[in-house]
């Protein structure tokens, strides 16, 4: 069966260079379905069963979203896609975090940059399939802030007395953590790397770890940003009596 | 009234300098010189004054009772005047200097309406001639001792005639004395004037009841004396300008008497007063004890014998107090700079000078009788209303109460023209027209240089002018606008410059508003809430400031209002800026953002369409050019540490696309703000190097080296490629675009050869400032 790709973007000549890296990208027989705004991309999500409720049999596996689209932002797609089951990728000219980080708090699992090179744009993608999402100085120093932020809110004592089997290289499962906004020392220390401008490669040999463990730590602080700004809207909206 | 005891205060002598002074004063807030007791003390009794709630009690039912008192004793007082007897008629005065009869209530007396006055038949058959009848001025005013015995006998004679009920008056017209009956003069008969003195008196009488109930301390008790002796004398003048002959036989013995102790008590009190105030002096006791000696036993020494020449005698011995007065005060300030010393002393010497002056007048138109009458009259009326208001003046002084600082200085210049218009007539053969206009100049000249000299006085000489007021709140509005932190500093050195305090410090005390304690020694400044200052960061508590204009200077009313005003404008400047600040932002934000959104766009269509790869890259060299640029509007400043991690990932990330190693060192000394100028300059350098790097050299491995110390940057990037000979080298948009960047920046660039392969560049930049 082919895998089914969804590309939002507006600019017709950005899209089919995003088809063509897409392709290039990815072995499988893939079916690429183009939308030029945020209706059509709805219009398209909701014939392989919506959003939200049951995502049908074969939903979209990969979807690219631009962030500036003529009828509205990328975000709010990705703020209706949260529980979707696609891998979820920012598209966008924006690399500054004030943009991205935002996006990454909706559930975006990657950024790519558009003017990169052709040949770049495949690995990076690849990449974040692959699960290794790239995380820039900025946005892991935006990172470091929002944990550290609701950490103190939560914490007075910070969490870096926790047992010991926590703090292994794998990635917590949520439900056993019921405070999942916090990051493990490890991964506080990752971003602390990643935020002064280490390669990924430099934070292995810095933490005497292997370079995809480093990864791994990546993802989760991602899934943990992506659950503790779920998390926090809920408790917004409690609050706001839309739930 | 609240008045700080003296703590013991040394004035910081060190702080020489306006400039160095007050960084002293304001870097010094933990330990600051000031008591901190002290500024509870006078805290605390301020509030005394002024919380009502605290009122209550017994100090109310007193005073309640000592209004009563003095009402009783008023009234007793109206009484007895009423009772008095009083010939019903009514005299004027012909070309000739002589009294007619004008109206009379008698029918008698009415028929000779028009005759001129003789005089009073006594019983014992002398005539009293009217003008010695007239003459019923004080007897403490009266220089010659023989004069005043006369004066005074004649006075009881009158009385006992006037004691039968009827009483012979012999007109120049009729040859035998009428026969006129007395009436009781009754409440209407008193007089204005008199009822105006009694007034006066009243309220002097009841302002010191209340100076002495809210702190009955040492020199409250003080001043209520004095108060009660201007009270007195007030009542003796009011007594003075009854209408008509008549005077209270019973209070003409006393009236001397009581006269010359209200003087004596009022000198030896001021002298005891100032030895306590403003600060206690050494050897207070023996100076109290010595003037209160001197003062009681000539009071006694007056009522039991006469004294010869007893008026050179009274003078004499209240110029000795005055002058005492204005040696202590000024000993007093050189011990302890508080500004009080030096209005009292300036306010003491101005009684001092018109008590003189005065004293002169009289003295030296003994020989002329009209002149010396209305000296001793109305002349010492005035001194009397000008000491008294003088008096009422120095409890509120720091409270600056306008009316009361415009009278006291026009009675005083009132006293002034008075004694030197007669001076005029008495020593110069000058005609009374010609005196009266010089006087009058005199005093005009005289008010319009006091009131300066006296306004000088409690606002500073050299009050810091409205420019130079205006460039510190503006200045201090940009220094809380650009720099964090605690912004205390800031408005201490504001206060400081507007006061030019000897003390300046910090309580944790808050209060709504600017107020002055100690009696205009001490103001203390709330400091203000500023707009966008984060909670923990507001400044707190209070200023204090002791002793303005290093102490020759007195904080007013006025002075709060002014300080209160000035923060509040510094507060509005400060919200001002951030706006301006804010929009500013936004507007740079929109322009960056219209930028990135339409010109970003095309490039990147122009870009994906591209014909060459060399097109390609020229173009995202342009679009990432664009980028920074938009960064750079969107952000105001850059922290080095952020852009050299930026700097670092960006460069690892390309490096590691074009498989080329990297040798990363970035070290600073201090971490700094980069303005968007420099973070786009080294941006866009750094970018261009590694372009070169990958695009031309083709090397294996890139050392990136960059120094910060000191506000010294060298960068160094060397690379193993194929570049040879840089010297050779055409200058295109990438190097000159370096060139001019590092230009821009003020440093210098060189390119050499790096070893046997590659090329080295070396970026020199001296001086890499904040916000440069």
């Amino acid at each position: 069966m082919a895998v089914k790709v969804l590309i939002v973007e507006d600019n017709p000549v950005a899209r089919s260079f995003l088809c063509r890296v897409v392709r290039e990208s990815f072995s499988d027989t893939l079916t690429i379905t183009e939308a030029g705004d945020l209706e059509s991309a709805r219009r398209q999500i909701n014939l392989t069963g919506g959003a939200q409720g049951l995502h049908g049999v074969d939903p979209f596996r990969l979807v690219l979203v631009d962030l500036e689209l003529p009828d509205g932002n990328g975000m709010e797609l990705l703020a209706e896609l949260s529980q979707y089951p696609a891998t979820k990728i920012v598209t966008t000219l924006y690399s500054d975090d004030d943009h991205l980080f935002p996006a990454l708090q909706r559930g975006a699992d990657g950024y790519l940059l558009k003017e990169d090179r052709f040949e770049v744009l495949v690995e990076e993608l690849q990449k974040i399939v692959r699960g290794q999402p790239p995380l820039s100085p900025a946005i892991a120093r935006r990172l470091l802030n929002h944990f550290r932020d609701s950490q103190r809110g939560e914490l007075p004592d910070s969490g870096f007395s926790r047992p010991a089997e926590l703090m292994t290289s794998r990635p917590v499962p949520i439900e056993k953590t019921p405070d999942h906004e916090r990051l493990t020392p490890r991964e506080n220390e990752v971003l602390t790397y990643l935020s002064k401008g280490f390669t990924i490669k430099e934070i292995a040999n810095l933490m005497g770890i292997k370079w995809f463990t480093v990864n791994d730590h990546i993802k989760s602080i991602y899934k943990k940003l992506n659950v503790s700004s779920r998390a926090e809207a809920a408790v917004l909206a409690t609050k706001q009596g839309l739930v | 009234m609240s008045i700080a005891r003296d703590a013991g205060l040394t004035p910081a002598s060190a702080l020489a300098s306006d400039s160095a002074a007050t960084h002293e004063a304001t870097s010094g807030f933990a330990n600051t010189g000031i008591d901190s007791s002290l500024l509870t003390s006078s805290f605390d009794s301020d509030s005394r004054g002024l919380v009502a709630g605290r009122w209550l009690g017994w100090r109310r039912r007193a005073l309640v009772v000592l209004a009563l008192l003095g009402c009783v004793g008023l009234f007793t007082l109206l009484r007895t005047l009423s009772a008095s007897p009083h010939i019903d008629a009514g005299w004027r005065t012909n070309a000739n200097g002589q009294m007619v009869l004008d109206s009379a209530g008698d029918s008698t007396l009415r028929a000779h309406i028009g005759e001129t006055l003789v005089g009073v038949v006594l019983p014992d058959g002398r005539v009293l001639p009217p003008d010695v009848l007239l003459a019923r001025r004080s007897p403490r005013w009266v220089i010659d001792d023989l004069q005043r015995s006369q004066q005074l006998a004649n006075g009881a004679a009158y009385s006992a005639a006037l004691r039968d009920g009827s009483v012979h008056l012999k007109l120049a017209e009729s040859a035998t004395p009428v026969e006129v009956r007395t009436l009781t003069r009754g409440y209407a008969g008193l007089g204005s004037v008199f009822w105006l003195m009694t007034a006066l008196a009243l309220v002097f009488y009841l302002t010191g009841a209340v100076v002495v109930l809210v702190e009955p301390d040492e020199r409250n008790l003080l001043f209520g004396l004095t108060a009660l002796a201007q009270t007195t004398h007030l009542l003796l003048i009011g007594l003075d300008t009854l209408p008509g002959f008549d005077f209270p036989a019973r209070l003409a013995h006393l009236d001397l008497w009581l006269r010359v102790s209200s003087d004596v008590i009022t000198g030896a009190a001021s002298v005891h007063a100032l030895s306590v105030y403003p600060r206690r002096l050494p050897f207070q006791g023996l100076i109290a004890v010595t003037s209160w000696a001197v003062g009681i036993g000539f009071i006694v020494t007056v009522a039991f014998n006469p004294i010869p020449r007893l008026w050179w005698w009274v003078q004499g011995l209240q110029l000795s107090y005055f002058a005492v007065g204005w040696l202590l005060l000024v000993w007093s300030y050189r011990l302890t700079p508080h500004p009080m010393a030096i209005v009292m002393r300036r306010l003491s010497l101005a009684v001092l000078g018109i008590l003189l002056l005065l004293t002169l007048t009289v003295a030296l138109s003994q020989g002329n009788a009209d002149v010396q009458r209305f000296a001793a009259g109305p002349g010492s009326l005035i001194w009397y209303v000008f000491q008294a208001s003088a008096l009422m003046l120095v409890p509120f002084l720091s409270r600056s109460q306008q009316v009361m600082r415009e009278f006291t200085l026009l009675a005083g210049i009132s006293a002034v023209a008075t004694s030197l218009d007669l001076l005029f007539v008495a020593v110069m053969p000058m005609s009374q027209f010609t005196s009266h206009t010089l006087a009058l100049f005199l005093a005009l000249g005289l008010y319009a240089g006091a009131r300066q000299w006296m306004l000088n006085l409690l606002m500073g000489s050299n009050m810091l002018t409205t420019e130079r007021m205006f460039e510190g709140l503006y200045r201090t509005a940009r220094e809380i606008e650009t720099t964090g932190g605690d912004h205390t500093e800031h408005f201490a050195r504001l206060l400081g410059e507007l006061f030019e305090p000897l003390e300046l410090g910090h309580t944790t005390r808050s209060s709504p508003g600017a107020r002055v304690l100690g009696d205009g020694s001490t103001m203390m400044v709330p400091l203000p809430r500023l707009p966008g200052v984060p909670d923990e960061l507001q400044p707190r508590g209070s200023l204090v400031l002791r002793f303005a204009r290093r102490g020759r200077r007195m904080f007013t009313r006025e002075d709060a209002r002014l300080t209160d005003r000035v923060l509040e404008q510094m507060v509005r400047a400060v919200a001002f800026d951030r706006a301006v600040e804010q929009g500013r932002n936004e507007e740079r934000a929109r322009i960056a953002q219209d930028l990135h959104d339409d010109i970003g766009a095309r490039l990147l269509t122009l870009m994906y369409k591209a014909q060459s790869p060399e097109m390609e890259d020229y173009v995202r060299h342009t679009l990432q050019d664009l980028k920074t640029l938009t960064r750079g509007l969107a952000a105001s400043s850059h922290l080095l540490s952020h852009a050299s991690a930026e700097w670092k990932a960006d460069i690892a990330q390309r490096l590691d696309a074009a498989h080329c190693e990297l040798d990363w060192s970035f070290e600073f000394d201090r971490d700094i703000n980069l303005s968007v100028v420099q973070w786009s300059a080294l941006t866009r350098m750094l970018r261009e190097l590694i372009n070169n790097v990958i695009v031309h050299a083709h090397a294996a491995r890139v050392t990136v080296s960059a120094h910060y110390e000191s506000g010294r940057f060298t960068l160094q990037v060397s690379d193993d490629g194929a570049g040879r000979r840089p010297d050779t080298w055409a200058h295109g948009l990438g190097l000159g675009g370096i060139r001019k960047r590092v230009k821009l920046l003020g440093g210098e660039v060189h390119w050499r050869e790096n070893g046997p392969r590659g090329i080295r560049c070396d970026i020199r930049v001296p001086e890499l400032g904040e916000r440069a």
